[in-house]
């Protein structure tokens, strides 16, 4: 499937990164930077379409999704998140920070051992953003305590350590980290650096 | 140049994947598909095959299309309030056969046991077709394939599917394809929309070599070509693309025990 042009007057900005819980804070931040008080924008945030929600709240016993699945999940939450949220605000014109987009999406495939050329080709349908920024991260953290309803990758280490010990979580997040690092090095994402979001 | 460490223990690790696959090709399972619209007879023709098969002493695992118990609810309460688009549509699909193919099929395969589809990839391949969809765009999404043994098209008109499921049932808004034929009246969308979804169909069985049956057969002729299609089936190595997906499957499952998995 071709990317779709966002084709519209609007701006479409990306923040990328492994932290849940900072993402929206820190996208509130980069959109109040980028509108200094002009026009007019929002944040569309990971789970928009309520799919994790409602896996959180189901059974249980259920068998535990794998990496495919869950990353097919995501873009189903994606893909409704640019029907509802991001293209009719990008079409009125509207500034939209979407945190997180299609690099966290496949920063975590890639992290979970999928391949490359079927993550890019999933998210195919969504329109480039104009820039994309990546959460400042600390490397190091030791005994990290999460819960699934944070975000993305804390939803996805929950269920994968659920379905087997093998999974590391820390191992997982620190491979996403090193996808958006060699993205970064690419030129394909910039830090948004404290000086970035404003202080 | 030398390989990096991990790139080389996942290549070993890869390699003694494949060829426990390779040693387990003579115990493992048949995968049978049964294709078609809403009314075709592929439900009567999978459980008569079922009995059937199980009368051969054959351990049998019967598979419904979007019935993964942890995409379904999500699929349901989005088709009732009508919120899906197309692509949606597709995704939620992909990752319903994606849950169902691992937790379901392919360890019943693994185990030796005959699985009998009613519904299989090219069911959802067919509708996202029929809804316009990008083939390339779907056939990603479904990646990667597991190719069944024996693939069955029960081909029917459109009119007698329409006929045959307003017999019993007003069908249902996705069903009739009323999110993409803009027409308000249930039946004649649902015919439109059969129309459609059978060239698609049509389309993948001379693609994707299906065999085709006459569903407008009688069930015991039906039945009894199923029967024969069977026994000349025999069993082959799995494609590449099969040996993929289990590669990808159990991959996952190595903390297990390797003789809970049946590997000697």
């Amino acid at each position: 499937m071709a990317s779709n042009s966002a084709a519209s007057k609007g701006r479409l900005v990306a923040l990328e990164g492994a932290a849940g819980p900072e993402l929206v804070p820190s996208g509130k931040r980069l959109l109040d930077q980028l509108l200094r008080g002009r026009d007019e924008g929002g944040v569309s945030s990971f789970d928009a379409s309520g799919i994790f929600f409602e896996l959180r709240k189901g059974d249980k016993e259920i068998p535990q999704p794998s990496p495919r699945t869950l990353v097919l999940l995501y873009a189903a939450d994606l893909m409704f998140r640019l029907r509802w949220e991001i293209r009719p605000a990008l079409e009125e014109g509207m500034l939209v920070v979407a945190a997180p987009y299609v690099d966290t999406g496949i920063a975590f495939g890639k992290a979970a051992g999928l391949p490359k050329r079927w993550l890019v080709e999933l998210f195919s349908f969504a329109p480039r953003a104009e820039q994309v920024y990546r959460l400042k991260e600390k490397r190091e953290i030791s005994g990290w305590k999460f819960k699934r309803s944070q975000g993305y990758l804390e939803f996805c280490c929950k269920t994968l350590i659920a379905s087997s010990p093998a999974w590391h979580p820390e191992e997982l997040r620190e491979r996403l980290l090193g996808y958006l690092d060699a993205l970064e090095r690419r030129g394909g994402c910039q830090t948004a650096t404290e000086k970035i979001l404003g202080r | 140049m030398s390989k990096s460490p991990d790139l080389k223990s996942h290549r070993e690790n890869e390699d003694r994947l494949r060829e426990l696959i390779r040693r387990q090709e003579s115990k493992r399972g048949l995968l049978i598909a049964f294709e078609g619209a809403d009314g075709s007879g592929k439900t009567t023709q999978r459980k008569l095959f079922k009995k059937w098969l199980q009368t051969s002493n054959h351990e049998v695992k019967s598979f419904r299309w979007a019935s993964s118990p942890l995409v379904k609810p999500l699929i349901k309460a989005r088709k009732g309030a009508h919120s899906l688009s197309p692509q949606e549509y597709c995704l939620l699909y992909a990752a319903d056969f994606r849950h169902q193919l691992e937790i379901k099929i392919l360890p019943a395969l693994w185990a030796g046991k005959m699985v009998i589809a009613d519904g299989y990839l090219f069911t959802g391949l067919a509708r996202d077709g029929a809804r316009g969809t990008n083939l390339n765009w779907a056939l990603n999404a479904y990646s990667p394939l597991f190719w069944p043994d024996v693939a069955v098209y029960f081909a029917v008109s459109a009119e007698t599917s329409r006929q045959r499921v307003a017999s019993e049932k007003v069908p249902k808004y996705y069903d009739a394809g009323m999110d993409v034929t803009n027409i308000d009246d249930p039946y004649e969308s649902y015919r439109q929309f059969m129309t459609r979804l059978n060239q698609e169909y049509q389309a993948l069985a001379s693609i994707f070599q299906m065999t085709t049956i006459d569903g407008e057969l009688s069930i015991y002729e039906q039945h009894r070509t199923i029967r024969q299609l069977f026994r000349e089936a025999g069993k082959r190595p799995w494609a590449d693309w099969n040996i993929d997906a289990m590669v990808e499957w159990l991959g996952r499952q190595l903390q297990t025990p390797e003789a809970q998995l049946g590997i000697e």
